[in-house]
């Protein structure tokens, strides 16, 4: 099968921090994986990396489809066919959710009629035609900016698509309604990659390969029974089982009073 | 054309009603007696005025009209249409309202001038040597579906002109007024319009001026409305054009229950200066204000923004707010926000929101994973930008005009690789 998205070696930092050390990974077309893993472990820095959002220090390669992220822009690589759904999808004041669609799909070369008609099916489809003519998540719910993000997906069709935190801040029933859509778009053309901390978008969602990410790089993979091992033994477990001991950081300890003088009162 | 002083002072007195004429004698003392904007006055500060009245004449008749501009043709739907050239009222009609002009009025039963002729130099001017003016009356529970259009037009080079409008809104009655400004291409000249609103108890008023001068003509606008009693007046104020273009409005709800709104955008390119002052004044109990103006600078152009919400003592449950977002496109461009609060009773809600910056990169990095290149992200949140503007404004017609012209100028500039 055809390597959707290769990672190697992969490491991050900002501001001299250390945050991905050594991240592999290798997703092929047609299947979904889920990459776990505590918070602060790197997740979100992997997705902005690979989104290509600036700010990183960052070595090692990626690619899609046979070809290389790091060297072209944030555009560029959505036009290849990446699509990061966002963790916190940031409001667009005055940009309409449609508009914002019709430009997207006239730079990835979709003639109108057809970018118009998946708009109007994909917005049925996942109950987005109230906001089509709303600013971009202005005012939306945890559930519905989710949703957006997803309706997205389904409109610009990526051959890869990475999921942060995909299910965070929904109810249940939101959550179920996710899954279902991530699990309705597999396709031969398309690799997900969801990022989550929880392993409760997993009850309703059958990922072909789990991945445990703990301290900037992926430390197990395998299939349904890891989640099964989070589920009851947590990252502490599975920290055990691997030998990975937890580095406390010894940041400095902050007083009250330190916020107070670091606050810039002749700004 | 003359220079300004008591000679021609007495020629441009010799047509007006005999009550106004001694109006503009004692304005002409205060007029005297006032020196010219330096810079160094607070109000002033931000602001190069740059026009002595000494190197200005005053216009004996007006210039040739100029026809058609982007603006007026979109609003063929109107109820009638005023024409006002370098202070002349050359033509007002309307089926809606009654118009008059300054020479139909026996007395000066409404003010002539709401505007205090000591207010700065440019205000004495007004009073001094306006000479024409169109009074528009729109009778008590009369509706207007479709605007009055008035174009205020500078053509003469070298000239300072004073246009009037004064709009009186009847006890719950509805007006709709658009007041379009125009000058001639590349002509240096000084205009001072006094707009005065009155809304009526329980009256309505939408009204909307887009000041599209030519960039080498200066616009300082004095705007007043006045509410009654449950009265409401929405504002629409679009700022394109002028090297300076200061809009001073004063709204005062002065009736119980009164409710203004205030929207507006400008897009000041080149070494435009875009300057807005306004006072909204609470004195009437249960009153609502809300003052939503956006703008962007690029080039070297500045834009100004200060805006006082004062509460009076007695305005018990006023409820108030003031937004001023700035894009700043370019290194050299400018944009001061400076909104204030006075507030002298304590049973209020109030507040303002006011940003200065660039575009901001969290929404170019959004708009671009979809695809979109640096360029057009950046266009879509210009548009973006000011949409939230056009979508309020009070009359339908012009949107299409305001959002193209807007967008062309950013393009423009875009292209030409003049943003930052």
């Amino acid at each position: 099968m055809n390597t959707a998205l290769m990672v190697s070696d992969l490491s991050v930092a900002i501001d001299n921090k250390q945050i991905l050390d050594g991240f592999s990974l290798e997703v092929p077309f047609g299947e979904v994986h889920a990459i776990m893993g505590p918070n602060g472990s790197g997740k979100s820095t992997f997705c902005h990396v690979l989104t290509g959002k600036s700010g990183y220090q960052v070595r090692g390669s990626a690619s899609l489809n046979g070809d290389d992220l790091f060297s072209l822009d944030v555009a560029e690589r959505a036009r290849l066919g990446l699509l990061q759904s966002f963790q916190y999808p940031t409001q667009v004041a005055g940009v309409r959710l449609r508009e914002f669609m019709l430009e997207a799909a006239e730079e990835l070369g979709l003639d109108l009629g057809e970018a118009t008609a998946r708009i109007e099916t994909e917005s049925e489809r996942f109950g987005m035609g109230p906001f089509l003519d709303r600013s971009v998540n202005r005012d939306l719910s945890g559930g519905e900016k989710k949703r957006s993000e997803i309706f997205q997906m389904a409109v610009l069709r990526p051959k890869v698509a990475l999921l942060d935190e995909i299910d965070s801040g929904l109810d249940i029933d939101a959550v179920k309604q996710v899954a279902e859509a991530v699990e309705a778009m597999r396709s031969p053309d398309l690799a997900v990659v969801i990022i989550t901390h929880y392993s409760r978008i997993l009850r309703y969602l059958s990922p072909d390969r789990i991945h445990v990410m703990i301290d900037g790089r992926i430390v197990d993979s395998g299939g349904s029974e890891l989640a099964e091992e989070l589920e009851s033994g947590g990252y502490e477990a599975l920290r055990r089982r691997l030998g990975i001991e937890k580095v406390v950081e010894d940041g400095p300890v902050r007083k009250p009073a330190d916020f107070f003088t670091e606050t810039p009162f002749d700004v | 054309m003359t220079a300004f002083d008591a000679a021609s002072h007495a020629n441009s007195k010799s047509n007006v009603p005999s009550w106004r004429a001694t109006q503009m004698d004692s304005a002409l003392e205060v007029f005297e007696s006032l020196e010219e904007p330096t810079g160094f006055e607070e109000d002033w500060r931000y602001v190069d005025f740059d026009l002595p009245f000494a190197e200005l004449s005053q216009i004996e008749s007006p210039g040739e009209p100029l026809s058609g501009g982007p603006f007026v043709v979109s609003l063929a739907d109107n109820s009638g249409r005023v024409l006002i050239v370098d202070g002349q009222v050359l033509e007002s009609g309307s089926s809606s309202a009654t118009v008059s002009t300054l020479r139909d009025l026996e007395t000066d039963e409404r003010e002539y001038s709401v505007v205090a002729v000591d207010h700065n130099k440019l205000a004495a001017a007004h009073g001094a040597f306006s000479n024409d003016g169109v009074f528009v009356d729109v009778a008590a529970n009369h509706l207007m579906d479709s605007p009055l259009v008035i174009e205020i037009q500078g053509v003469t080079p070298g000239s300072a002109s004073f246009p009037h409008v004064s709009i009186m809104v009847g006890e719950n009655a509805e007006a709709r007024v658009v007041v379009v400004y125009r000058s001639a291409d590349g002509v240096e000249l000084l205009m001072v319009p006094e707009i005065d609103l009155q809304v009526s108890d329980g009256g309505r008023l939408r009204f909307l001026s887009v000041q599209n001068l030519d960039h080498a003509a200066t616009n300082v606008v004095h705007q007043r409305m006045t509410l009654g009693r449950d009265a409401t007046g929405r504002l629409g104020e679009v700022g394109l054009g002028a090297k300076l273009g200061r809009l001073d409005l004063g709204v005062s709800l002065e009736g119980d229950g009164a409710s203004s709104e205030m929207v507006g955008l400008y897009f000041g390119e080149g070494s435009q200066t875009l300057d807005y002052r306004m006072l909204i004044n609470h004195s009437g109990r249960n009153t609502s204000s809300d003052v939503f103006l956006k703008g962007a600078v690029e080039d070297d152009a500045q834009s100004v923004f200060t805006g006082l919400l004062r509460i009076e003592k007695d305005a018990r449950r006023t409820s108030t707010f003031e937004t001023n977002r700035n894009l700043v496109l370019s290194e050299n461009g400018k944009a001061h926000s400076v909104p204030n609060l006075e507030i002298l009773c304590d049973d209020v809600i109030c507040g303002h929101a006011s940003s200065v910056g660039p575009l901001e990169d969290e929404h170019l990095y959004y708009l671009q994973s979809r695809g979109l290149s640096r360029g057009r992200a950046e266009r879509l949140l210009i548009k973006g930008f000011f949409q939230e503007v056009i979508d309020r404004l009070p009359i339908a017609g012009l949107e299409a005009p305001v959002s193209e012209e807007v967008f062309r100028r950013f393009v423009q500039a875009q292209e030409e690789g003049r943003v930052a």
